[in-house]
């Protein structure tokens, strides 16, 4: 199914957590370059895909997320650093409530999934902001001195923050600390690979890599320690942060260009869907399921993992993938800067071994 | 720029994932440590050229003064001189008297750097890091040797735990017979080491004829006492004195061994580095302080490493640490233009060179110590002025410079010119 977001090229799309038909997408003129936004909240029926709203901005919007405690909410950022809540049962198209703090791009935003009474922010202004919905200010800033391109709420803890940023770094949060110079800052690994240590002989020598930008990163969504990140080199690692010394725990390669956005499967532990720059969205098998076939010890975290599939529809960067919370476990969306969102299912761009694993 | 323009550079930096090491290497920032000035003495025959009669400190101070004044930099703004020189006695003292001597202020400090053949690219470093560091700001890294006056006595008497030590004991074989070591282990042949000759004298002729060594050269002013008659005059000296014109691969086969004792005895004064007098200076600061000056930028310092090896075979140092600097800046050998590797012998030269599968054309293009010397403490600095005259005769960027080191190691720098 597919739904064309005619003069405007998509940046995100999210399913909504109530409704297994509803989706929300964001998508912006001119690549997102210069001109306007906007957002659709679409329907799924058996006629195909209709919008049921649509918002104008007056800016570039880059991400969405559903409010967690209201079914008819949802929350933008966009170009010019504001992030707007529009509420579907409002009569006119303006948003209802609209923050103001980051100076720059707000490139992603996350809600808080255990308490469902906040949600996070993260900008190309070097911070990722925790807001309160009802509040009129943002609760805490947490510096990030770079260009933050993903923000998330770990799943299961309501104080838990995690970021990526450009300078190849993700970065937990965790705001039970008291109030430091450290900002809460309790791990920064780094994606690239920690330096070698000169003369230590602990433990096998790890390949390392350039730092590069990291642009998406997601938390799985039943093993609460694993986070998944990529960007620009093309790889998605998972690391696991209860030992972030350890290095990434599998690196998956197979992206020709950037990777644009990560997202686990809500069903399946081990696997997750990614956009990418390559104009593919591919499904992986982070190697962790207990099925997966044996493998070397002493082969490294290149070794673990596997491309389960890719869908090749998409004629432009694939910008936006989610996966749907409700009935069979294989359908996703996925919006790219072709103007489209397409709703497919994971299943049949598998072999049969694989599908089998979906119910 | 605009914001279109920084969301559209965004988004093109996400599309060069690949962007390689070359264009960050080219990349201009106000951290970056540069090269204001850069030049060198002749380098002529120890014994016999135009500074045989001049002592080290006289070159220094010649040499200094040159930079003082053609530099255009205010010398009380010179917090540091690096002096790389290997055999002088006293170094310490001379160098520190020679900067006053040559009109800086007692401000400015010295310091020497010794790493055999590797001095003057080791003062660079010297000077770069303690700008990089915050220790200072600006500073002058210098090599100098005057093999003339300093004669090379090899290694002093070591204690018995060395002479009985399986490896550490091979750093009392003299250089010549490390050379016949390379040559025996890695089976070059003779007629390949005096090919590899004859190429650098011929490209050093080249360079002279056609006035490109020139850009590298400032003249200089020193006594000279004529050997027959006694009488001292002045003269201006200003051109290599080494260059052999004519000189072939067959002209070369036909000169005997210079060490029958040690197999297979392969080397000759044909083809390995001449015992030479010189000296060469680089000026170094952050592109931020030379913008700030106003001085102009002729090239780029991006890094130097250091490896050891075994001393019996220290001529293959550069096949070690040219990979370990490539790795280290992101480059790959495809990215170089120029590669200055001392001329040592051409036994190390000719292994480096394959082992390494570099393009004989980017190697030492205007010839190298066999053909005009090598003034150990002056080399390193060298190299680098000619590497930079080099590349901006050909319009090219990036440059290695690499030699390797006496009681076994090898040192590599990676430059940028930015003419």
């Amino acid at each position: 199914m597919e739904f064309r977001t005619a003069g405007y090229n998509g940046y995100a799309v999210k399913y909504s957590p109530y409704f297994d038909s509803r989706l929300a997408v964001v998508a912006s003129a001119n690549f997102g370059l210069v001109g306007n936004g906007r957002v659709y909240i679409l329907g799924l029926d058996a006629n195909g895909i209709h919008a049921e709203r649509v918002y104008d901005t007056p800016d570039s919007v880059y991400d969405l997320a559903w409010a967690e405690r209201n079914e008819t909410q949802v929350i933008v950022g966009g170009g010019d650093g504001s992030i707007k809540l529009f509420d579907t049962k409002s009569p006119d198209n303006f948003p209802v409530q609209e923050w103001k703090e980051h100076n720059r791009e707000v490139y992603s935003v996350n809600y808080n999934l255990v308490t469902k009474d906040s949600f996070v922010s993260s900008s190309w202004d070097g911070t990722v902001k925790v807001w309160d919905p009802v509040r009129p200010n943002s609760l805490l800033t947490l510096p990030t001195h770079s260009c933050t391109y993903s923000t998330a709420f770990a799943p299961r803890s309501p104080s838990i923050i995690s970021a990526v940023s450009s300078d190849s770094h993700l970065r937990i949060f965790d705001l039970r600390t008291n109030p430091s110079s450290a900002n809460h800052l309790v791990h920064l690994i780094p994606i690239h690979g920690y330096p070698p240590m000169p003369g230590s002989t602990y433990g096998p020598p790890r390949q390392t890599y350039a730092p590069s930008e990291c642009l998406t990163h997601d938390w799985n969504k039943y093993r609460d320690t694993v986070i998944a990140t990529a960007g620009v080199d093309q790889l998605i690692r998972t690391f696991d942060i209860r030992n972030p010394k350890a290095g990434p725990v599998a690196i998956l390669r197979g992206h020709d260009y950037a990777v644009r956005k990560l997202s686990w499967s809500p069903h399946l532990s081990d696997v997750l869907l990614s956009g990418s720059y390559d104009m593919t969205a591919r499904v992986w098998s982070d190697g962790s399921n207990a099925n997966a076939p044996s493998r070397p010890a002493n082969l490294g975290p290149e070794a673990w993992g596997d491309e389960l599939g890719r869908m090749n529809v998409h004629t432009e960067f694939v910008t936006g993938v989610d996966w749907c919370l409700f009935g069979a476990e294989g359908w996703v969306a996925t919006t790219a800067w072709d103007e489209r969102v397409c709703v497919w299912d994971v299943r049949s761009v598998m072999n049969p071994a694989n599908a089998s694993r979906f119910n | 720029m605009t914001t279109a323009g920084q969301r559209l550079s965004s988004v093109l930096s996400h599309l060069n994932p690949l962007s390689t090491g070359r264009s960050r290497l080219l990349q201009k920032n106000p951290d970056d440590i540069v090269i204001t000035y850069a030049a060198r003495t002749p380098l002529t025959k120890a014994k016999k050229g135009g500074l045989k009669d001049t002592p080290i400190d006289d070159l220094l101070i010649a040499l200094l003064t040159i930079v003082r004044e053609q530099s255009k930099l205010d010398p009380n703004l010179v917090e540091d001189v690096c002096l790389g020189n290997v055999l002088a006695p006293g170094q310490a003292y001379m160098a520190r008297a020679s900067v006053l001597a040559a009109g800086y202020p007692v401000t400015a400090a010295a310091s020497v750097a010794n790493r055999f053949c590797s001095s003057g690219l080791l003062a660079v470093q010297q000077i770069a890091n303690q700008i990089i560091a915050g220790s200072i700001e600006i500073g002058i890294a210098i090599g100098a040797e005057s093999m003339s006056t300093n004669a090379d006595g090899g290694a002093p008497t070591l204690s018995e735990k060395i002479t009985n030590h399986p490896i550490s004991s091979q750093n009392l074989q003299p250089m010549g017979q490390t050379s016949e070591n390379v040559a025996g282990d890695f089976g070059i042949s003779r007629e390949k080491m005096d090919e590899f000759a004859a190429r650098s004298f011929q490209r050093a002729e080249r360079s002279q004829k056609e006035g490109w060594v020139k850009d590298e050269i400032v003249p200089i002013e020193v006594q000279i006492k004529d050997p027959k008659t006694g009488v001292v005059e002045t003269k201006i000296i200003d051109r290599d004195d080494g260059v052999r014109y004519g000189t072939t691969a067959e002209s070369l086969g036909k000169i005997r061994a210079a060490f029958p004792q040690w197999k297979p005895s392969q080397t000759t004064g044909g083809n390995a580095s001449q015992i030479t007098d010189g000296a060469a200076a680089i000026l170094l600061m952050k592109r931020s302080k030379a913008e700030e000056l106003g001085q102009t930028i002729v090239g780029k310092f991006c890094g130097a490493t250091i490896v050891g090896l075994a001393p019996r075979i220290m001529g293959i140092g550069p096949s070690y640490a040219i990979p370990k600097i490539l790795e280290k800046t992101g480059l790959t050998i495809a990215d170089l233009d120029v590669i200055e590797i001392n001329e040592a012998f051409a036994s190390m030269g000719v292994y480096c060179v394959e082992k390494l599968g570099l393009d004989p054309e980017k190697v030492n293009p205007r010839g190298g110590a066999i053909a005009f010397g090598h003034p150990l403490g002056c080399t390193g600095a060298r190299q680098i002025v000619t590497a930079l005259s080099e590349l901006r005769r050909q319009d090219k960027r990036i440059a290695v410079t690499s030699m390797c080191v006496g009681t076994g190691m090898g040192m590599a720098g990676v430059f940028v010119s930015e003419h």
